[in-house]
Order: structure tokens, then sequence, then C-alpha cells
């Protein structure tokens, strides 16, 4: 991979170039303690130093809520109305951020490709940029406090500059549009770059222990642990909004007033809601509150393992910090790996 | 096939849902052409108060013996009973001091005056008649209010969110103010449908809509204390809006 050096103070030079390959949306502060992605209009709002973003980049390819498509007696089924081939550059995703948009491609590539995902996808270029953990981040556990592929171009902080990693052609034409602003870089840059890669490891406060996950998961099906948690869980479905790799949608038709046209729509929807193992007849194959924060458990660290080789989570600690009931998923796999090991 | 004969009728309430109808100008006429309007006292001045309808959709709680009888009366005359607004389906604010008893808090707000009427404590709709569908809130949404109207149209019962405020709150990525700043925020158990109103203006959730299904009402006390608020202030603000639902009575009563 080529890579070379972008000096801080031909940032703002860089970053405004960058409109040339589609619309801008990178961090900005909301609150003390909670950024966003957003459009960006000036650019001195973007905030490359932050921690984690309230929504995770998903909301760009898998709307919140969208029109999958209008439907009227006289002219059938009719595309959406916004355009899913504007592009856009999102700059400023984390390492953790790209594994979570990589292991949606899993999904959506699947049996049925879906063409609403990855057209945006398609039209949308990725930038990365490093970043210092905080005490809710467990991306290393995760194995994605790296990230080598899935973007353009990527930022690694090295004090005065970042060095930038160049992944794909997209990314060597942002480069050469604006190849004054960028340098050769040098042994010294190297070496601080390595100096910063290993001092970030010491940052990391929380672990969540992979090894032999899947099988422990399975050996503490019934463990009250479960139970306790279901005691405390809200089934206020944050948890799911906020991570950057559930991907459960509800699909639903909404009418107009006439009865006979509407528009079809999606959502995003979670498994800690109790209508979302409702079937037909009225049947709930989880109506307990503690066998739906089990399943969204055993989603992530089991099932995604079984069917993808990998868990779905990539540690970005955004269910920890936004949890209302304070329930943590790096305390609850401790708990259940020790109720094995006791 | 006919349009469905409706009815919109007020129990005790501020007339809030009535008024968020009148308030879909631009839909009323489209409301007209699928529903044949009988009864709507709030907007017209020829009812019929003896047909059969199709739909009745009442809002208000029942607070006098009258209405009771009133409320039954209306359930007889038609096919769905569709309850609007907080006050009808959770009895609302006015059900706010059912503990007190009606002839105390009569003699205090209308002294000797209040002689000449009477009054029961504050209770939603399902106290009294079966209540086919429900659509929450202080006010009614507009918006749910007419997808209500186009599913029955269709023949369909309406589908409404039965996911919490916080949901929603999320889907606006709004800072959580529970969680970031200790607010009262009772989105975590306050059924969703608002699109997270208040938070969107950095006002914490009251619960105006009511609890959501299997509202854990024991985790938010739990954090709400552990925030610093009393178990006064999380009752006072829990009782606001729904002080008769069962998950509250339950809660209050086992403590
Ligand atoms: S489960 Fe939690 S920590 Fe893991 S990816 Fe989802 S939000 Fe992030
Ligand atoms: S099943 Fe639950 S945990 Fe898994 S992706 Fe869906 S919402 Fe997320
Ligand atoms: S955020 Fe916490 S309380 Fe809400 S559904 Fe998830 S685990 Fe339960
Ligand atoms: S601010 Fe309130 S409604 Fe929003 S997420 Fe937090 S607790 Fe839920
Ligand atoms: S946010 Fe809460 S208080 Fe505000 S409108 Fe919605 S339910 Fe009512």
């Amino acid at each position: 991979m080529q890579i070379v050096k972008l000096p801080k103070e031909n940032l703002d030079k860089f970053m405004g170039g960058l409109s040339k390959f589609g619309e801008i949306h990178a961090p900005i502060k909301k609150d003390e303690n909670t950024y966003l992605f957003s459009k960006i209009e000036d650019l001195s709002k973007i905030e490359l130093n932050y921690n984690r973003t309230i929504l995770p980049p998903k909301k760009y390819f898998l709307p919140p809520n969208e029109t999958m498509f209008r439907f009227s007696p006289e002219k059938g089924y009719e595309p959406p109305q916004d355009n899913l081939n504007k592009k856009y550059v999102l700059l400023g995703v984390h390492s953790c951020d790209i594994h979570g948009l990589k292991i949606l491609d899993l999904v959506f590539s699947g049996t049925y490709v879906d063409n609403y995902y990855f057209t945006r996808r398609k039209n949308t270029s990725i930038i990365g940029v490093s970043c210092i953990p905080d005490d809710m981040c467990f991306c290393r556990s995760m194995e994605t406090d790296f990230v080598e592929d899935g973007f353009d171009l990527f930022l690694s902080d090295i004090d005065d500059s970042y060095l930038v990693r160049i992944a794909t052609s997209l990314g060597d034409d942002m480069v050469r549009a604006n190849q004054s602003l960028f340098k050769e870089v040098d042994k010294e840059d190297i070496a601080e770059y390595k100096r910063k890669s290993n001092e970030r490891k010491n940052y990391f406060k929380i672990d969540l222990e992979l090894y032999n996950l899947p099988e422990i998961m399975d050996l503490e099906y019934e463990s009250k642990i479960w139970e306790e948690i279901g005691e405390k869980c809200l089934s206020c479905g944050t948890c799911s909004m906020v991570c950057p790799t559930c991907y459960c949608y509800d699909v639903f038709d909404q009418l107009n007033l006439d009865g006979k046209t509407g528009e079809r729509r999606r959502q995003w929807d979670s498994c800690l809601f109790k209508d979302y193992a409702l079937v037909a007849g009225g049947l709930n194959f989880r109506s307990e509150r503690s066998a739906r924060v089990k399943n969204r458990y055993f989603h992530k660290q089991r099932g995604f393992v079984a069917q993808y080789g990998r868990p779905s989570c990539v540690g970005c600690g955004r269910c920890i910090q936004s949890c209302p009931a304070k329930i943590d998923i790096v305390e609850v796999m401790t708990k259940i790996r020790s109720a094995s090991y006791e | 096939m006919a349009k469905p004969k409706v009815g919109v009728f007020g129990m005790t309430g501020c007339a809030g849902e009535q008024i968020v109808i009148l308030n879909c100008e631009d839909e009323l006429m489209d409301i007209l052409k699928v529903l044949d309007i009988r009864s709507f006292h709030t907007a017209m001045s020829e009812n019929d108060e003896q047909c059969d309808l199709d739909i009745a959709f009442v809002e208000g709680a029942v607070v006098q013996p009258e209405e009771e009888v009133w409320l039954k009366k209306i359930r007889k005359r038609s096919r769905l009973l569709i309850a609007l607004g907080t006050c009808a389906v959770w009895g609302g604010v006015a059900a706010m001091k059912n503990e007190v008893s009606p002839q105390r808090l009569k003699d205090e707000v209308y002294g000797p005056r209040g002689q000449i009427f009477k009054s029961i404590p504050a209770q939603p709709l399902h106290s009294f008649v079966k209540v086919d569908f429900s659509v929450s809130g202080c006010p009614i949404e507009k918006e749910q209010f007419l997808q209500a109207i186009a599913s029955l149209v269709h023949g369909d019962i309406p589908v409404l969110p039965k996911y919490a405020v916080c949901t929603e709150c999320k889907l606006n990525e709004n800072t959580c103010l529970l969680v970031e700043k200790s607010e009262l925020c009772l989105g975590p158990i306050t059924v969703a449908g608002c699109n997270a109103r208040c938070l969107s203006y950095g006002i914490p959730c009251c619960g105006c809509r009511g609890p959501v299904e299997e509202a854990n009402i024991a985790s938010e006390v739990e954090i709400l204390k552990e925030k610093g608020f009393t178990l006064g202030d999380i009752r006072n603000q829990l009782r606001t809006y729904a002080a008769p639902a069962e998950v509250l009575q339950t809660y209050f009563t086992k403590r």
C-alpha cells in the first residue's frame, strides 16, 4: 500500500478539495461528549478527534427509515424519489466502524443482494482516521483496532502530520488531485508512526476475551445471568440502533388516505422489541425480556460466528455508552465466561 | 363500498384530539372523501345521535357517571371503538390524583358550587367498554391519526409503533439526556410515535404518550434513583399521564 504524508496545516485545503468527489460528511460535535456524522458546510466544524458518533456510519447505507418504492393501481411500482446515485465522501471513519461496514457488506451480499445498500456503498468513498481509545473501546479484543481495506484513504495522526495510506484508485485520485499538499514519508515519520501505534495499545482499559466464547455461550444458555440482565433491560432498543453491525429492519406498507396508493418502507428494528419475534397466530418465541437480551448476545457472539466466521461486534463501545440500564457487553461476556470456568 | 359511518366524541379532556383532527387542514377534504362523519359536535352543527356507526373515535377520560352511560351507548352503536389520546387510553392528567377522594377534590376546586354535579375517579375508556384500538398521545400525533384512518378504510387494524421513545430518540441521533446529563427522562418506558418530539428540542420525555408495552418500571426507577432523584419525584412524573395503568399500579402497590 502506498503511504504519503499530509502535514496538518494542509488538512483544510485537502478536505476542501474533496468536495469534487462528493458531498462531504464528517463527525461534528453535538454536545459535551457526543458527536455525529453530519453534512459539512463549514470545514472548521469537522472534529477528527472524537471518541464515537451516536449513530454509526451505517446510517448512510441503511438509513434509519427509507422508502423502498411507491405503489398505485395506475402506475404500479415506482422507485423511491431520493437519488441513490448521489456521491458522498465520508471522512473521519474509525477503524472499528470500517470493520462494521465490512460486516454489513457480508450480510447484504448474501443470497439476496441488497441493491439499496450496495448502490449507496458504491457511491460513497471512505476516508478513515486513526483514534485514541477511551474506556469503553474494546476494538483490540475484537481485532478491529486496525483496518487494511474497506477505505479509500486512511489518515493516521503522527502529531504534526497524518500518514495517509492509499488503498484504492479513487483514493489515489484524491491524493493526485491535491498532489502539492502531500509529502514523501521519511524514516522519522515511520518511527513516529510505530511509536504511536505501540503507545495506543496501552490506552485500552477493557478487554473481551474471545477464546472459546461461542462454546461458552452454548454451555451457559440456561444461565441465570440472562434473567438478571432481563430484569434490568428496558427493551428500549437503544443498543441495536447505535450498533454499527445490527442490521435488522422491519418492512411495512404506509397507505395514503385513499387506501389504494402508498409506499413500502423499511425501518431499523431490534430483537429487543417484544413484537420482533411475534408470528402469525399470536405466538411469540421470545416473549420474555431475558430471552431477547440473550438473543442479542447470542447473535453477536455465537450465531454470527457460526455463519460468517467472526463475531459481529466490533468493540466500538456505543452500546456501553448509551444503555440507560448500564448493561455492558464486556461485563456480560466476562460474567458468562466465569460462570463456565469457575 | 359505502363509506364507513363515523362519530367523533369527547369525554372529559382538553379536546386536544378533536383539535388535532381539525388541524389536518390539508387532509380534511380527503378524510371526508373516505369517511361519512355523522357526529362530531366540535365541528358540526347537525349530528345524528342514533344511527349505527362503523367507527367511533372517543377522546377524554370518564370522570362522571353520565359519561359512563354515554360511552356505553356509543359502544352499542358502533362496530369499532377507538380511543384517541392519552386521557382516553390511560386516564391522562385527570387521573393524576385518583388516590384522593373525588369529593375532596371537588370541594377544593369548586367549593359549594361543586354540589350540582357528580364525579368519579378518572378512568380510561377500557375500564368501562371494550376498546378495539388505541391511538395515544397528549395530544395524538396527526400522522398517526391519518395512518390509522388509512388502515381502517383499507380494512386493516392499524399498526403503530410498540417500541419505546428511546428508539426514535436514537433514530434522530439525539444526545441522551438520561445517560449524558442525568435528567429525569421517561423515554425508555414511554411508547413511541411522537418521533421523540421533546428530546429533539432538548427537553426530557415526561411520558405523555403513556407506558410502552411491558414497561420495566422497576428498572427505570432504579436508574433514576441512582441519578439522585427521590422516589417522590419519580412517582409524580410517572403518574402524571397514566396513573391508572396496570404496570404503575402494580409497581406502586407492591412497594
Ligand atoms: S455490540 Fe456494542 S460494542 Fe459491539 S459493535 Fe455493537 S454497539 Fe459496538
Ligand atoms: S438480531 Fe438483534 S443483535 Fe442481531 S442484528 Fe438484529 S437487532 Fe442486532
Ligand atoms: S440499551 Fe440497554 S436497556 Fe435498552 S434494550 Fe439495550 S440492553 Fe436493554
Ligand atoms: S434522552 Fe430519553 S428518550 Fe432519548 S435515549 Fe435517552 S432516555 Fe431515551
Ligand atoms: S417525547 Fe415524551 S413527552 Fe414528548 S411528546 Fe413524546 S412521549 Fe410526549
